[in-house]
């Protein structure tokens, strides 16, 4: 069904500015050389994220294109997808050589993931500004996205947040999926985020590459610290909601 | 087994259908940007029946007849594009042309839909005017698999301008949904009149040119707006 001969389609989402457009101009700027690129931003209001992209000088202008979602931006990604694929699809009819396209995401709230039959590998972004227990309190992108970022580690000590605790408590969610503590300022961290990406590139070209759903918001088990026993609970200081669209 | 073409209405008029209509505002946005006001939805609902919907649902009977009549319909695009001198509204019907054709291919494999060929048109030499499938032509393709009838077929054009507006009315000047489902409602003899007048029009010059320049310069004034929600 999916066409490994088609460039690899990479979902970055998250909260608003946690950094996705910085991490995608980082990755445009890291990649550029070798790749054929191409960009999708979802922008809320504006073409704000389109623009930043372009004007970073990072990728010819025309590669990036902005979607407007009719203030749906979880609907964009997730339910109905066709004005982000018709664009993906519209970049490919117009650049022979492109292997790689990346679409942010609307800044939408944490329960916000993409659909496999949009991208076919996402990445969720979260900062350490964001609070150092977010990373813990979980949700579907945190949990099952194919990369977790946790950002900006540079402003860890300026915000009182513990980045090993932020990243461990994010790898004990993940259940051994990656993670990548990353900051613009630390190269180490940069070269783990390209190798991933790059990782993935090798198997979407080997044809081996099956998207998974990292799942809409659901109610998980957790154990009770004080009672030691099991309750049901949504999770909580999470806005979960459901969009009725038209 | 196939279905009935009146449940095949009800899917084609169906706000889920996965065509990106959450994107549309049916120049909604621009309009309440450009000064009018929550009271005058429904004038502006109806003054686009009369109007640039008006040029849609006849641009889709008058393809509808010819592809059921084995004739090519480039002059039906033409005679479309000549009617619709906004190109951003050109632009944005052919986006939602190609999300529609997208889904009914799905439908409805087999023969795809021809691809119209627009042959010597140095009026419509721009960019947006070389992807010449309009949604109202892609919409008559969608129903003459659906087995819809012309007046069906106008009908669904106009009901679903009317629902694009008001759903959108939603979201740019929020008000109780029961109120906007009643301009929906005060609209449908509208909506019925619009389709008994076009229904039975065949040829590409009986399409009306009743275009409307006021909301054609606010599709225009939109596209190139850099806040805004919806993308037309
Ligand atoms: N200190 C620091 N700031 C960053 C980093 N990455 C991004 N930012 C800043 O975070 C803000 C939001 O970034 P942006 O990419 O627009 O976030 P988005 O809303 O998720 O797309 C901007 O001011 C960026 O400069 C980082 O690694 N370190
Ligand atoms: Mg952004």
């Amino acid at each position: 069904m999916r066409d490994s001969s088609r460039a690899l389609r990479l979902g970055v989402c998250g909260p608003v500015g946690t950094g996705k457009s910085s991490l995608i101009a980082l990755l445009c700027r890291e990649l550029a050389g070798g790749l054929g690129l191409g960009v999708v931003t979802n922008d809320i209001y504006t073409d704000e994220d389109a623009r930043f992209l372009r004007s970073a000088g990072v990728l010819d202008p025309d590669r990036i294109r902005a979607v407007e979602t009719g203030a749906c931006p979880h609907t964009a990604i997730r339910d109905d997808i066709t004005a982000n694929a018709l664009a993906v699809e519209e970049l490919e009819a117009e650049y022979g050589d492109l292997e790689l396209v990346m679409i942010e995401s609307g800044g939408d709230n944490l329960t916000a993931t993409f659909s496999p039959a949009l991208v076919d590998v996402q990445i969720f972004v979260l900062d350490v500004a964001g609070g150092g227990d977010v990373a813990r309190k979980g949700g579907p992108g945190i949990e099952r996205a194919d990369l977790l970022v946790v950002n900006k580690t540079d402003l860890a000590v300026h915000v009182g947040v513990d980045r090993e605790q932020m990243v461990a408590d994010a790898t004990a969610a993940r259940e051994g999926r990656p993670v990548v503590a990353l900051s613009r300022t630390d190269r180490a961290s940069i070269d783990a985020l390209v190798s991933w990406v790059r990782s993935q590139l090798s198997t979407h070209t080997a044809g081996t590459l099956v998207p998974q759903d990292p799942g809409p918001m659901a109610p998980h088990f957790h154990a009770d610290e004080t009672g030691g026993t099991l309750h049901v609970h949504d999770h909580d200081g999470l806005h979960v909601h459901e969009h009725a669209h038209r | 087994m196939h279905a009935h073409a009146d449940s095949l209405l009800l899917l084609l008029a169906d706000a889920r259908l996965p065509v990106a209509g959450h994107t549309q505002s049916g120049t909604l946005e621009p309009a309440l940007a450009g000064g009018l006001t929550v009271d005058d939805v429904p004038f502006f609902v109806a003054t686009r029946l009369r109007t640039v919907t008006r040029v849609e649902a006849a641009t889709a009977v008058v393809a509808l007849h010819r592809i059921r009549s084995g004739l090519k319909l480039d002059d039906v695009e033409r005679a479309w594009a000549a009617r619709t001198p906004s190109p951003a509204m050109r632009a944005t019907s052919r986006t939602q042309a190609r999300a529609l054709l997208r889904l009914t291919s799905r439908l409805w494999p087999a023969p795809a839909p021809p691809v119209v060929e627009l042959v010597e048109t140095p009026h419509l030499d721009r960019l947006e005017d070389r992807r010449p499938t309009s949604r109202a032509v892609a919409l008559a393709h969608a129903a003459d698999r659906a087995g819809l009838s012309p007046r069906s077929l106008a009908r669904l054009v106009a009901y679903d301008d009317v629902q694009t507006v008001c759903a959108a009315a939603l979201k740019l000047v929020p008000l109780d949904p029961a109120v906007v489902t009643g301009w929906v409602f005060d609209a449908l003899p509208l909506v019925d009149r619009l389709a008994d007048e076009v229904a039975g029009l065949q040829l590409p010059h009986q399409i009306p040119a009743s275009g409307a320049p006021q909301i054609e310069a606010w599709a225009q004034a939109h596209a190139t707006a850099t806040r805004r929600l919806f993308s037309a």
